[in-house]
């Protein structure tokens, strides 16, 4: 349950935070009329583009991909917290 | 710090009774020696008059007298249990600690923070939110001015010219100060609580409470502000307009508050 969690909340935090700056990043550059590709590799984060006389964002996988290693990173950071904290209950200073 | 013209004073929900000191907040008392109460006793007196009554009262050297009182009234101010009042202005508390961190400079060390509890009232939740958000408008304010200054400056320096970008992410910043504390003590209506400040620190000291509920509060503060952030982003994307998402960002990012990067991701982890 505690591994839940602490997947669950890395998870949203770190998806929470992509999408915010990522929106103000697409909206920044809609304002201004500029195109937008943030990508690494294949993986799309978010697209500003023009389609006829619209400018369309599109959020691309990379949130979601994103927000699962912020997951796994949280929880990795709980077991190296909860096992250091173990250590040091039988440590005598 | 504390200078000899610097005054004492229990912090709110502190009493001392029958030689004792109670902390309403924590549910906790201690005992008091005869200088201790002695100290307390005189509370709103300038310290250094203290100092030289109980080096009277209890035939010490001044000297003494004023390494007792002054290690005696920082200990009680770290643990917030008092709260150390400055006669002088700002300007002069400035100089003075201007003064001292020049002198301690060549030991790479700064002055110590003193700590400052303010009282909460948690019966309602509306009061909870609303007293906490009075007790902290201050430290808003300092956050939000210097958000603003230093994102000018960056943004001076990336060759940006207005403020509305400065402003807002300054504005956001010291929002979220305010909406994550404030989330925190409206969750814990009921609970004798108080807000804390020490430094950069900022936190609400409560009673104990059962661990899912402290769960709750934990997740309550970073949640609050991330939710009224993306309610900034989402609104910004609807009406197009960046300075409103641009602000809602700061927001946002006390989401990592629940991580376990954080004191409250950790809490709520069980960690």
């Amino acid at each position: 349950m505690r591994a839940l969690k602490a997947f669950l909340l890395g998870a949203l935090a770190v998806g929470a935070l992509a999408y915010a700056l990522l929106t103000t990043l697409a909206l920044t550059a809609q304002a201004g009329g500029h195109t937008l590709d943030v990508t690494i590799g294949p993986l799309v984060f978010v697209a500003v583009g023009e389609e006829g006389d619209a400018i369309v964002t599109t959020f691309g996988p990379g949130i979601v991909v994103l927000a699962l290693v912020g997951g796994l990173a949280n929880l990795a950071a709980a077991v190296l917290v909860r096992q250091r904290a173990a250590g040091r209950s039988d440590r005598v200073d | 710090m504390i200078a000899a013209r610097d005054t004492l004073s229990l912090a709110p929900g502190v009493t001392v009774e029958h030689g004792r000191l109670t902390d309403a907040v924590r549910g906790d008392s201690w005992p008091l020696n005869a200088s201790g109460a002695f100290v307390l006793a005189r509370t709103g007196d300038p310290v250094g008059l203290i100092v030289q009554e109980l080096a009277d009262v209890f035939s010490l050297s001044d000297e003494a007298a004023r390494a007792d009182v002054l290690r005696f009234a920082w200990h009680l101010n770290v643990l917030a249990l008092v709260n150390v009042e400055s006669g002088a202005s700002r300007s002069r508390r400035l100089a003075d600690w201007v003064r001292l961190a020049a002198r301690l400079a060549p030991a790479g060390a700064v002055p110590a923070a003193a700590t400052r509890r303010r009282a909460i009232d948690t019966r309602t939740f509306r009061r909870a939110f609303g007293s906490c958000l009075a007790a902290i408008s201050a430290r808003v304010s300092v956050v939000a001015g210097v958000g603003t200054a230093v994102t000018a400056q960056l943004s001076l320096l990336a060759g940006a010219s207005g403020l509305i970008v400065p402003l807002t992410l300054g504005l956001g910043t010291g929002v979220g100060l305010g909406f994550h504390e404030a989330a925190h003590a409206a969750s814990l209506r009921g609970v004798p609580s108080a807000l804390v400040t020490r430094g950069r620190r900022t936190y609400v000291l409560h009673a104990a409470v059962s661990p899912s509920r402290r769960s709750i509060v934990a997740l309550a503060g970073p949640l609050a502000a991330a939710g009224l952030g993306m309610g900034l982003v989402v609104a910004g994307s609807i009406v197009v307009a960046p300075a409103l998402a641009i602000a809602g960002c700061p927001l946002v990012a006390h989401a990592l508050a629940l991580t376990v990067v954080g004191g409250d991701g950790r809490v709520a982890c069980g960690l």
